[in-house]
Order: structure tokens, then sequence, then C-alpha cells
């Protein structure tokens, strides 16, 4: 490469990266002004001024208040007041000048205001219901008769209780062997020597990404329809979950490790299986401990919310005597769960502790 | 033995660590490599067994060009070149025995040293070059709870392991004390001496340089600008490799 050639590229590159931002600051303006106007919109005039419960929604409107942001971000954009120049850093900031006194931070302060105001009126904030009369009546009502728990269900809540720990523990135990090879491919720093190996790293972390973005409780309603409500349902569902949320924790492990015993393994000659064996697995065995038994300890209280939906254990009876409204066995059902998950938080970081 | 021939090494940041190195080495030399921290010493050690592979160049072990192996043919040669390190490099949580049972890694099944099953002459091996380095008695002891020189020595005997016809040392004693680094540099003579081990070692102290090389060479900015007898370093040289703010410390 000449000296002119070395030159002329940087200078092209940093054009290209102005323009870029400039047009992602235009864009991050139009989108900010779009929505400061389908707020105001719905807020000022559908929810205050006609006082609609449900305003309708239509795919016209965020459209609308699109080209209505457009329109005010073509003249505001050479103002002081473009979050998009501020963020993509086209402005040059007087450094005296405190930066809460300009222009783009205060209409960042009156977006995050709206957003508020907007929120109070969808969750429907009212002071008047949460201190009236009968509803303070119900609650009284409630609180009293879950400090009264029904010992009678004691011995079934606990069966229930033991239940659970055991789902959790199975979906544990069948995540672990999955999760511990789908972590070595999950591994950057194992995977970039190859290009088929970063391909096997992106489909791989692409699908661990997906699977632990559904919620178990959603893999719950999936697997209930597959297998039947039940224990195994929800075991299933935690399987899931734990294998894509344990495979993520052993791959960053893995990318922490020191480099040395692999170069020394590598460098007398062994196969990249027995590399990974003797320079990657004895530096990982107790992390990985650790991170499974925690991963027990939450599936466990997992589990219980899992019930809820039909996964068995404790969650279901909890939701039965819900549903039936006899607090005094839900207030029992409440006392065991807090034990059990007490206790498991207590065990697990016990256990931690030793290991390290 | 090993013939290396304008040998080039670009990493992908840019950095040009290597850049024409030519040089070759006879079986049962002590060659030693000085030269300032970044200028190419480990990189060099570390393309000759293909750690790191080199841009350009050729390197030639027993005729066998290196450069451009794979699978199990690179695994056949780097099972020929022991190597130790400066931060030893050893198994964490494993045993000396089965540290030092790992040097011969490269020519036991996978499957059965995954599952840790050693041929039962492969342990007498290793029980004898743990008595060559003088660790008896401790191959059962944890090796991350030794101390930095018998760390060292456990490494050498995992290196001796391999039946290396080459030994690559990457500043092996530069993060020992200086009684440690003699025991250490004395256990490199005696392999080199009574077990006929050829040596490449990246060494800092001009005063060890002196007392073990049999020949030295020097690395400035990833080129060779130094070949000769150790005794022949003088003042000059010594400021020509170092820079002129260099002064010399000794090691005794």
């Amino acid at each position: 490469m000449t000296t002119e050639a070395t030159l002329a590229a940087p200078k092209k590159g940093l054009e290209l990266g102005m323009m870029k931002n400039t047009l992602l600051a235009l864009l991050i303006d139009t989108f900010l002004w779009g929505y400061v106007a389908l707020v105001s919109y719905k807020i000022i005039y559908e929810k205050i001024i006609l006082a609609l419960r449900y305003p309708e929604f239509s795919w016209g409107q965020p459209v609308y208040a699109l080209v209505i942001g457009a329109i005010i971000t073509l003249p505001l954009f050479f103002t002081k007041c473009s979050i998009g120049r501020a963020t993509r850093g086209l402005y040059e900031l007087d450094e005296n000048k405190p930066i809460f006194k300009e222009a783009f931070t205060i209409f960042g302060v009156f977006i995050i205001l709206l957003t508020f105001v907007a929120g109070l009126l969808i969750s429907q904030v009212s002071v008047r219901e949460f201190l009236s009369d009968s509803g303070l009546a119900g609650a009284r009502r409630i609180f009293v008769s879950l400090f009264q728990p029904n010992l009678k269900i004691l011995d079934q809540a606990i069966f229930a209780a033991v239940e659970t720990i055991y789902m959790a523990f199975i979906a544990t135990a069948i995540a672990l062997p999955f999760a511990f090879i789908l972590g070595f491919f999950a591994a950057r720093n194992l995977m970039e020597g190859s290009r088929i190996g970063m391909m096997i790293y992106t489909v791989n972390r692409f699908f661990l990404n997906l699977t632990r973005s559904i919620e178990p409780l959603v893999w719950a309603i999936i697997f209930s329809v597959w297998v039947g409500i039940g224990p195994f349902a929800g075991m299933l569902a935690l399987m899931i979950h734990s294998i894509s949320s344990l495979a993520k924790l052993y791959s960053e492990q893995i990318e922490n490790i020191s480099n040395g015993p692999i170069e020394a393994i590598t460098a007398t000659g062994a196969h990249p299986i027995q590399v990974i064996w003797y320079g990657v697995v004895p530096q990982i065995v107790l992390p990985y401990l650790s991170f499974t038994i925690y991963r027990w300890d939450i599936n466990v209280r997992m589990a219980t919310v899992i019930g809820l939906v039909g996964g068995g254990g404790i969650g279901t009876m909890l939701m039965q005597y819900q549903g039936l409204a006899k607090w005094n066995e839900v207030g029992l059902l409440v006392i065991v769960i807090a034990s059990v998950v007490w206790i498991m938080d207590y065990g697990s970081s016990k256990i931690r502790a030793a290991i390290k | 033995m090993l013939e290396v021939t304008d040998l080039q090494k670009v990493y992908p940041n840019g950095t040009h660590a290597l850049k024409g190195v030519t040089f070759s080495v006879e079986k049962g030399e002590f060659l030693v490599i000085i030269g300032l921290s970044g200028s190419g010493k480990s990189t060099m050690l570390r393309c000759l067994n293909r750690l790191h592979d080199p841009t350009s160049g050729s390197v030639k072990f027993n005729d066998i060009e290196v450069t451009t192996l794979r699978g199990q043919k690179i695994r056949n040669v780097r099972s020929d070149i022991g190597m130790i390190f400066q931060h030893f490099n050893l198994i964490p949580r494993k045993s000396v025995l089965t540290n030092v049972l790992s040097g011969s890694l490269g020519r036991q099944g996978i499957w059965k040293s995954v599952l840790g099953i050693w041929p039962e002459e492969e342990k007498q091996k290793a029980y004898e070059y743990i008595n060559i380095v003088g660790l008896e008695g401790r191959e059962h002891h944890r090796a991350d709870n030794l101390s930095g020189g018998q760390q060292q020595r456990v490494a050498i005997a995992r290196a001796l392991m391999q039946n290396p016809k080459i030994l690559l040392a990457d500043e092996p004693v530069a993060s020992l004390d200086p009684a440690t680094s003699h025991s250490v540099m004395e256990y490199l003579k005696k392999v080199n001496e009574k077990l006929g081990v050829t040596i490449i070692c990246n060494l800092h102290f001009l005063s060890l340089v002196r007392e073990y090389a049999s020949r030295v060479i020097a690395l400035k900015g990833g080129k060779l600008i130094y070949e000769g007898d150790p005794s022949e370093i003088d003042q000059e040289w010594f400021e020509r490799i170092y820079g002129e703010e260099a002064k010399e410390v000794t090691i005794n």
C-alpha cells in the first residue's frame, strides 16, 4: 500500500462515518418527535378531552405521527434541540455550560415526563380505588385469613413442595449435559479459529438467545398442550430454559479462562478434544458446579410460578385454593413456599461458597 | 535440524511482529534468543511449533516444511517439540503426575485419555522424569500449590514426557527469583547435555545468557540483528540490542 492510499483511506472512512451519523441522528429525531406527537394526541385528546377508557388503535396513527415527526424535525434539526445529533456526538459542546441546561437535555426530560404521565393513565392508577372502604375491607379479610393458615393441609402441601423440588432437580439434571456441550460451541474464543466454527457459534448463539427470551411460563403453556397438564410439562419448560441459560453462563466462563494451559497442551501435540479436556475443563468445573446449583435454586422458584399455569407441584395447588377463595389454605401454602425458597437459597449459597 | 527462512508474522490487528527472520539450529545446541519485550521473541517461538501461524516464510524441522502442515501431521511435529512457558501453564487443580502425563497426550488414544486411563509404562516414565527434576514424593500433590520453581520443573518434566527433539523455552525464568532461576537453568542445561535435547530459549538476563548459551541470536523490532557467540556481546552490541539508555543488570 502506498503512503497516499493509507492516508486517503481513513479520510474517506471518516466522511462516510459522518454521513452515517447524520442520517442516524435524523432518524432518531424523527422517531422522537413522532413519539411526542402520537403520545400527546393519545393522552391529551383521547384520554383527557374525550375521556375514553380504551382508546382505539389503528396502524394509521403511528404512520401519521412519524410524518409529523419528520416535519417537526426538519427545522429543529439545526437548532440545539436535536437529541439525535447530541447522542451521535455531532454537537460541539461548550464545556462551561452545564449539560442539563442544554436544549436537547430539556427536550429529553420532557419526553421522560410525557412517558411517565402516559404510564400513569395506561396503568389506570387510582388512589381512590386503592383506599376505598370496600377495597380495604376485602384486603383486611384476606390478610387476616392468610395469617391463620390451615394446618390440616400441611402434609399435602409439603408433599407438593417436594414434588416441585424434584421436578426442578430433574429439569436441571437433564439440562446439564446439553448445556455442557452447547456451552463449548457458544464460546467465542474456542470457535473463532475457523469460518465453520464461527458459523456454528452464530447459529448456536441465536437459538440459545431465542429459547432464553421465551419465558418458562410460556414454555409451560406450550408443553401442557403437548404432553398434557402436569409436572412433566413444567419440567420440560424449566429444562428448555435451563439449557439455554446454563449454556450461556458456561460459555461466558469458557471465554474468561486463561489461555496458558490451552497453549501448553496444544504444544504437546494433543488432539483438539484432548486440549479441551485437559486445557479447558479443569479450569471450568468449579464455576460450572456453582452455576448449576444456583440454577436448581432458581428452578425451584420458577417451578412454583409454572405450577400456576398447571405445571404441577405446589404452584398448581396454590392456584386451585386461590380459585376457590380458600384464603386460610393459601396462607399455609405461601408459608411453605417461602420456607422452601429460603432453605434452597441458604443451602445453595452455602454450597457455592464452600466450593469456591 | 531446524531451518527458519525469511519468517514474517503480521497479527490480525496489524502488528508486524516478525519482519523476515532467518537462522538455523544444529542438533545439540543451546540457542538463546535475546531482545527487548515486544521484539518478537515469543512470537518467534510460537511460529516454530505453529501455536501461531506465520504469515510467510518457511520453517523446516528435519527437512519437513512445518508452515503448511495441518491436522494430525502438525500434531506429530508438535509432539516432537517440547515447550515451557514464563507462567508455567500447568493444568490447575490437577496432580503433578497428571500434569507430567499430559505431555504424552500426542501418542495417547483420545477417548482413553479423556477417561484418564494411562498405560503403565507411561506412568513409569512420568515417575522417572519427576525424579529427574527432583520432585520425587510430590507426584500426587496439586501442581498449582507448588512454588514457582517447582512448577517450572513440573513443566520441564511434562515437556520431557514428549521425548522432544527440541525444547522451546519462552522466558522460563522471568517470573522466578535469582536463585530459583539458576536452578531451573541448571535443569535445562542437564536436559541439553545429558539427554541431548536441542534447546531454543528466550532470555532477558545477559549473565544467564553468557553462562548457559552455546550460541545467541538477538531480535530487535522483529528483525535479527545479531548472531554469534555469547562471549562476544560487548558494550556496543548491548547498546545496539537494548537501546543506548540501557544498563546491564546482573543476576547471580
